[in-house]
């Protein structure tokens, strides 16, 4: 039987990928909807009776290979199955081909990516209800600049009380 | 043991009266009373009155 012209398409292109993505797709075939952070990549286990089966992720047909994944049966965590620098090869290899949103979540997407380096560009304290902090000598400059505004308005009555005291002789507030 | 004898003069600081932060520090003799002077603050660009700061325990 002839496979619709849709999927004939298909079969095309993936016979054009690269042999790692190819393989990927074949362990985590595409269009699954896979977890986009840690806390929720395959934490409950369709084996939950069968220990052995429920302490791989494997059997998750939701794990997501490129996020840490918390073994339900014993609590542990046990790193991404594809390592950051795999993820990054796959990422740039489907980029490539035009297939990089076929790959499930990870943070070498170029999207993700993108959106990091937004956020580092961010001046901080800038955005909707937020202030800037600014340095400690930027915090008091205003109060200091008044505290010595009002000394020197006081500063001609203070010198001429000092030249009355005989130029300090009769000086009592020295300063600390 | 005798304790050290303590010098004759002190170094001390003359803080400016406009509340600038800015000081001087000049040597007395240490019997002598508290130095004060008018002399020129380089933060308000101005004369003002300098005097000794008060000395810790």
């Amino acid at each position: 039987m002839a496979a619709p012209a849709e999927a004939q398409k298909y079969i095309q292109l993936a016979k054009k990928l690269p042999k790692q993505l190819l393989s990927f797709f074949k362990q985590f075939p595409p269009n699954t909807p896979r977890p986009t952070t840690a806390a929720s990549n395959a934490p409950e286990s369709p084996h939950a009776n069968n220990p052995f089966l429920a302490a791989s992720p494997l059997t998750n047909p939701t794990y997501n290979p490129f996020l840490p994944w918390r073994n339900p049966v014993t609590g542990k965590w046990r790193p991404p199955m594809v390592s950051l620098r795999r993820q990054a090869e796959l990422c740039k290899l489907a980029r490539g081909h035009g297939v990089e949103e076929l790959l499930p979540f990870s943070k070498k997407q170029s999207f993700v990516r993108d959106a990091v380096k937004e956020e580092g560009l961010k001046v901080r304290g800038t955005g909707v209800g937020q202030r800037v902090k600014g340095k400690a000598w930027e915090r008091t400059l205003k109060g200091r600049l008044e505290k010595r505004r009002q000394a020197m308005l006081g500063m001609e009555k203070m010198v001429e009380q000092w030249e009355q005291r005989g130029h300090g002789r009769g000086w009592k507030k020295w300063p600390k | 043991m005798a304790k050290k004898a303590k010098s004759r003069t002190i170094a001390v600081r003359l803080i400016s009266m406009a509340m600038t932060g800015f000081f001087r520090t000049e040597v007395r003799p240490r019997a002598s009373r508290p130095l004060s002077y008018r002399k020129y603050d380089p933060v308000v660009r101005k004369q003002v009155l300098f005097l000794e700061q008060k000395r810790g325990k």
